[in-house]
């Protein structure tokens, strides 16, 4: 199983750790409550050394990218970020995916539900001179997110990283290292991905979690991140992406270049999209006190089962059960009363998401 | 399915319609109706749009719905669902659809 390079770090801090997809993650530090609280009111410091990173020099790295993902590569100005994905053959979800063009290379990050070995064969960069270099045992990946974590980037890196623009990329210097920079979190508030060598990981590691306990911040696991991309309807590969696969029902038209002829998956994508929708993910919401708004759960309306729960969790804004129902196209609209569990089991009502307004977008960070 | 189920979703999936067609027109979207989710956001991730497609966003509403955002409400723009809330409040307010 694949370990961070500050699993002693991690554990030594209250780690409870899990498997996900053949990688060591951190669950949690005891309080997920309190973790998605620190990322909405100050800031939050997780290890995210479980993404697989590349990199590609700019020949022949933009056509072998393009090739693969269903964003459009060519298309990613210098300094920029597509956030897209990578589907297998049969255009069912592999990766949640970055492609930064930064000087030269491009940086390819992958969340995947697919163990490396299969995401390898599926990328197919091997060979005897393999353009791409796999950064992932050299390297350790941390997400700074929270409503103050600008002012710990600032603070780390100089004043420049205010006017990075949502999906840019950065490299900047710690301890005469190179850290690659990514403005890019998927919690809704402010957020940012630090590439950097094992070298410097550690040093990093503490002088980040630093700045954050100094702003009433803490440490945060994957739980907290789970609930967080939910409560602000960021897609989750390893929630409702791993459950449901074909990116269409999820939302995910967005991420596709529709006009590309060729990538990865893009056949059987588009002859599902030229055969028309007939599910889709919606938002649902229960009472506080529900407890059968679970993953896996079958929705009923009228007393016949009609879709299925695929993501849940809770919303520590909102402080009741949410979830994400795959539902036929004609009862998939926000307002609706549904049954979840059983036919006449506990109501959850179908909502607009996201259902939270973030508190960094009251903030323009131009203007600080 | 109910009467009221019924109605509900009528009047959202007109809303929607409208409010879609005239997005994907106004910002030259390369999209039909059907790929644009209601819950993908329209700022920043998801469709990614910017300050001035914002702006054009806001004289989509008042021109399809005679309905005025105000500056300050931008939480509103979170994303289609968001705004569709948002018409048929207004709507309801002034006493129904237009």
């Amino acid at each position: 199983m694949r370990e961070s390079p500050l699993q002693e770090k991690l554990a030594a801090a209250g780690a409870v750790f899990r498997e996900r997809h053949g990688a060591r993650v951190v669950s949690h530090f005891g309080d997920v409550r309190a973790e998605c609280g620190a990322v909405r009111d100050a800031a939050a410091l997780a290890d995210f050394s479980f993404v697989r990173v590349f990199t590609l020099p700019e020949t022949p790295g933009l056509d072998l990218l393009d090739a693969l993902v269903a964003g459009n590569v060519p298309k990613i100005r210098f300094g920029r970020v597509l956030h897209t994905f990578l589907a297998d053959q049969n255009g069912l979800l592999a990766a949640d995916c970055f492609v930064a063009n930064n000087d030269q290379e491009f940086v390819f990050i992958c969340e995947s539900i697919l163990p490396d070995a299969e995401l390898d064969a599926l990328l197919a960069f091997g060979g005897k001179e393999p353009p791409a270099k796999d950064l992932t045992p050299g390297h350790a990946v941390l997400s700074l997110d929270g409503f103050k974590s600008w002012e710990i980037a600032k603070h780390i890196f100089g004043a420049d990283i205010i006017g990075l623009p949502y999906l840019s990329i950065e490299n900047y210097q710690f301890e005469g290292e190179p850290v690659r920079f990514i403005r890019a979190g998927k919690t809704s508030e402010f957020g940012y991905l630090l590439i950097a060598p094992v070298k410097i990981a550690a040093p990093l590691f503490d002088t980040l979690k630093a700045g954050v306990e100094e702003r009433g911040g803490r440490l945060v696991g994957a739980d907290a991140h789970d609930a967080l991309r939910l409560e602000g309807r960021f897609f989750n590969i390893f929630r409702e992406g791993e459950r449901v696969r074909d990116p269409l029902p999820l939302g995910l038209q967005w991420m596709i270049d529709l006009e590309k002829e060729n990538f990865s998956g893009g056949a059987a994508i588009k002859a599902r999209r030229a055969a028309g929708l007939k599910r889709k993910v919606i938002g649902l919401a229960a009472e506080a006190n529900c407890a059968t708004l679970q993953s896996g759960a079958q929705i009923f309306h009228e007393g016949r089962s009609v879709g299925e729960v695929v993501t849940a969790g809770v919303s520590y804004v909102l402080n009741q059960p949410l979830a994400l129902g795959l539902l036929p196209l004609e009862l998939a609209f926000s307002g609706l009363p549904f049954r979840v569990g059983t036919p006449d089991g506990a109501v959850a009502r179908s909502i607009s998401m996201p259902p939270i307004m973030p508190r960094s977008l009251t903030v323009k960070l131009d203007e600080m | 399915m109910s009467e009221q189920f019924n109605q509900t979703i009528a009047r959202r999936r007109q809303v929607i319609d409208t409010f879609k067609q005239e997005l994907i027109r106004r910002l030259n979207l390369a999209y039909v109706p059907e790929d644009l989710h209601e819950d993908v956001s329209l700022l920043g991730s998801g469709l990614g749009l910017d300050s001035l497609d914002a702006l054009e966003i806001v004289l989509c509403v008042e021109t399809c719905f005679k309905i005025k955002i105000p500056d300050e409400n931008i939480s509103v723009l979170r994303s289609i669902n968001t705004v569709v809330d948002f018409v048929i409040e207004q709507q309801d307010a002034k006493g129904g659809p237009a």
